[in-house]
């Protein structure tokens, strides 16, 4: 047995707000006890009461979470200033927390510590990690080549990076009743769980193709010997350089290319930082997107999941999305669940949230990568 | 209305009131984001259409550029076809004069012969000759005469020749090809080229000679279109000798005297493969690495303005590779000098 319920609301007052998510919950759960569970929520709400309502409704689960920039549900479909929490109940699948703390010191330590810490008390090998971890004090390529790296090549990982509502101040981490800044919490599922996923993205190259002359990891100083700003200005005259126009950054060959989106820049240096890394010498061009785009690629990503599902029926599905996706659509954030909605006939419990920075394998076979600017859907269940 | 369900119903509109109050100071800020976000699209958008406007602009000049390339080269190529032809009646009409005199050379030196035994005669038979025949011989200084006069003629034997060969080089070198592939003498065709650039090859005041050393290797008659592989065998003959003409920049006679400009020419048969190997190779500047990539393809020329058309080695590439199915390839070192290798199946 494999359940999962959705609760959802959009009170901005927080002890309202979690209490009408627990009644739902609660009456979803119909007296299953559940093992653990994964909660979104809006940066402005009071996140420690939040934890501890929760806790205190369901002693000795395994939760962790972040802070977003807008919340989907199967509840109440697309919000912003809204919390969402997903809980899992089982017999056969087991679900353990970890976190890694003060991941911009050490990337590698953090992440190890939090694989150890929910491993330690895992009894099966692990199948899946889900994860929400901090974006803007280091690279989101960082944090997911530790992971990686502590959880072995068989292990795919998935999940967003927390947002703060485009503020680009601080995000926060939830690991069962701490509310945490820079660390890495992860949840890892192990035993006869059943999943897939779906990664796409809808930005399309545009422009004039580039170099990246200087780069730093995820600095990126000189683009074709000039500051890597004016390379923007050129585009964007003077605006500045924004998640909605990332950089497609192309393979060796020219073919294949990925995204990666500025989070921040420096006037003075003309550089641009961008959530992931971007290696020397990379060939790149601005990219661009429409309404039309993003959706088509949303409901690509659901549909692709939902073929490869290697069981008859999912319990639950968790969505991933850019922000700058929401940015983008506006009024129309909202069709991009309610698209994989009319892709089913019955009711799958699901819930989402917009981050800055999916994490998901490319495909079945590859390994885990990061990108900006996708909508990453991953289904669950054990039949 | 009990009390507990106007209770209920004041939590519930408190509730709406509170998600409509942070609903509207989201959207303040949503919009805002928005029309931030339509500017950017409206700058992208409009740079990218004033990038495509210019690439179009360079694309239209570009192909302008072309026609008229192509219509220069359709004079051109008229001019060469009946400059072709001209050369050819030219070489023609040289060769019955020269034949006149080459064919009256043999009996003038039979005649002349004669006249001299027949002086002979007279000088043993009437040794005692008049005061005025003994003025004449030593004016006309008849022991020079007759030691001269064979030498002049076979001098004038040799200039016959030399005119001869010339006009037939000229006329197998211009020949129009035929639809047909015929069977043809390679080393022949390069032997003309070389006759025809003999005017670039020899002394100059700048430099000595350019030696020009031959390896000919055995192999038949190779069926292919004549005209078009001497095109391309004095394509890399000049453009060897131009490579030379440049490494000589700076030095003084007597430094390219020590290490002197030489083009060496190696041809052999590829018995596993039946092609003709054709080794053209100068010790001028040689090509950079960079050259050596485009230099095959069209209108790539790093001659000045006016001196290189920069169709030369693309139509050479396309005579040997495409007409001829076989190979050119270069080796080269920037310096050091180039070789230039073809392969031509033999049938």
């Amino acid at each position: 047995m494999f359940k999962a319920v959705v609760g959802h609301s959009n009170d901005p007052d927080s002890p309202s707000a979690v209490e009408e998510v627990l009644q739902q919950c609660a009456s979803s759960l119909a007296g299953d006890i559940p093992k653990a569970g994964i909660l979104f929520a809006a940066i402005d709400f009071e996140h420690s009461l939040i934890l501890q309502q929760i806790h205190q409704a369901f002693p000795g689960i395994q939760l962790i979470g972040g802070t977003t920039d807008g919340e989907i549900s199967s509840v109440l479909e697309f919000q912003q200033d809204s919390i969402t929490l997903m809980l899992f109940c089982s017999d056969e699948v087991e679900i353990h927390a970890g976190v890694g703390r003060k991941v911009s010191g050490d990337p590698i330590t953090a992440t190890k510590q939090a694989v150890e810490q929910a491993k330690a008390k895992s009894t099966a090998t692990p199948r899946l990690c889900l994860t929400h971890p901090e974006s803007l004090t280091t690279s989101g390529v960082a944090i997911l080549n530790g992971l990686k790296l502590a959880l072995g090549q068989n292990v795919p990982i998935f999940g967003g990076l927390a947002g703060d509502q485009s503020r680009y101040q601080n995000t926060y981490q939830f690991f069962q009743t701490e509310v945490l800044s820079d660390s890495v919490p992860i949840l890892l599922f192990s035993g006869t769980i059943l999943f897939s996923h779906g990664v796409a993205s809808g930005w399309h190259p545009i422009g004039q193709r580039s170099k990246v002359t200087k780069v730093d990891k995820n600095i990126v100083y000189e683009i074709d010997g000039k500051p890597a700003l004016d390379f923007y200005h050129h585009y964007l005259a003077l605006l500045s350089p924004s998640m909605e126009y990332p950089l497609a950054v192309f393979d060796q060959n020219g073919d294949n290319f990925y995204i990666r989106a500025p989070i921040a820049y420096n006037q003075e240096f003309g550089s641009i930082t961008f959530f992931g890394d971007i290696p020397d010498q990379a060939i790149i061009q601005i990219s661009e997107t429409s309404y039309e785009d993003i959706l088509a690629a949303s409901k690509a990503s659901f549909m692709n999941a939902l073929d490869s599902y290697p069981g008859r029926e999912p319990s639950s599905v968790l969505f991933f999305s850019c922000v700058a996706r929401r940015q983008i659509l506006g009024t129309r954030a909202k069709q991009e669940y309610q698209n994989t909605k009319l892709c089913l006939t019955d009711y799958l419990p699901a819930c989402g949230f917009y981050s800055y920075g999916e994490i998901a394998p490319i495909d079945r076979i590859s390994e885990t990568q990061f990108h900006n600017e996708t909508f990453v859907t991953l289904i669950l269940g054990t039949r | 209305m009990e009390i507990v369900d106007y209770l209920q119903e004041i939590k519930e509109l408190k509730k709406a009131n509170r998600i409509i109050k942070k609903q509207l100071e989201r959207s303040e800020s949503d919009r805002e984001k928005l029309e931030e976000t339509n500017n950017k699209k409206e700058c992208l958008l409009r740079k990218v259409i004033d990038e495509l406007k210019e690439y179009q602009n360079k694309l239209e000049e570009r192909s302008h550029e072309l026609e008229m390339m192509l219509l220069n080269l359709q004079i051109m190529q008229n001019k060469m076809s009946s400059l072709g032809s001209l050369v050819a009646d030219v070489a023609h009409e040289i060769n019955n004069p020269v034949g006149f005199i080459a064919g009256n050379l043999a009996p003038a030196q039979e005649y002349i012969d004669n006249l001299l035994h027949l002086i002979e005669l007279y000088q043993q038979t009437y040794p005692k000759a008049s005061q005025e025949i003994q003025e004449t011989i030593k004016v006309i200084d008849l022991e020079y005469v007759r030691e001269d006069l064979p030498k002049l003629i076979s001098s004038m034997k040799e200039g016959t020749d030399r005119i001869c060969n010339i006009s037939n080089s000229l006329r197998t070198f211009s020949r129009a090809d035929t639809e047909q592939k015929v069977l043809f003498n390679l080393h022949e065709g390069i032997n003309n080229t070389l006759l025809i650039l003999k005017h670039r090859l020899k002394a100059n005041k700048i430099r000595p000679v350019i030696e020009v050393v031959k390896y000919y290797g055995e192999f038949p008659l190779v069926e292919c279109f004549p005209g078009q592989l001497n095109q391309v065998f004095m394509n890399l003959l000049a453009n060897a000798i131009d490579a030379l003409d440049e490494s000589n920049s700076g030095l003084s006679f007597d430094e390219i005297k020590a290490n002197p400009n030489q083009i060496t020419i190696h041809t052999a048969l590829i018995e596993d493969t039946n092609h003709a190997l054709i080794q053209i190779q100068d010790n001028g500047v040689g090509i950079s690495a960079d050259v050596q990539q485009k230099m095959f393809g069209h209108l790539f020329t790093t001659k000045p303005v006016g001196k290189g058309t920069g169709l030369g080695l693309s139509i050479a590439y396309q005579i040997i590779v495409q007409k001829h199915r076989g190979t050119l390839k270069v080796n080269s070192v920037l310096g050091e000098g180039s070789k230039f290798i073809i392969t031509i199946p033999i049938s």
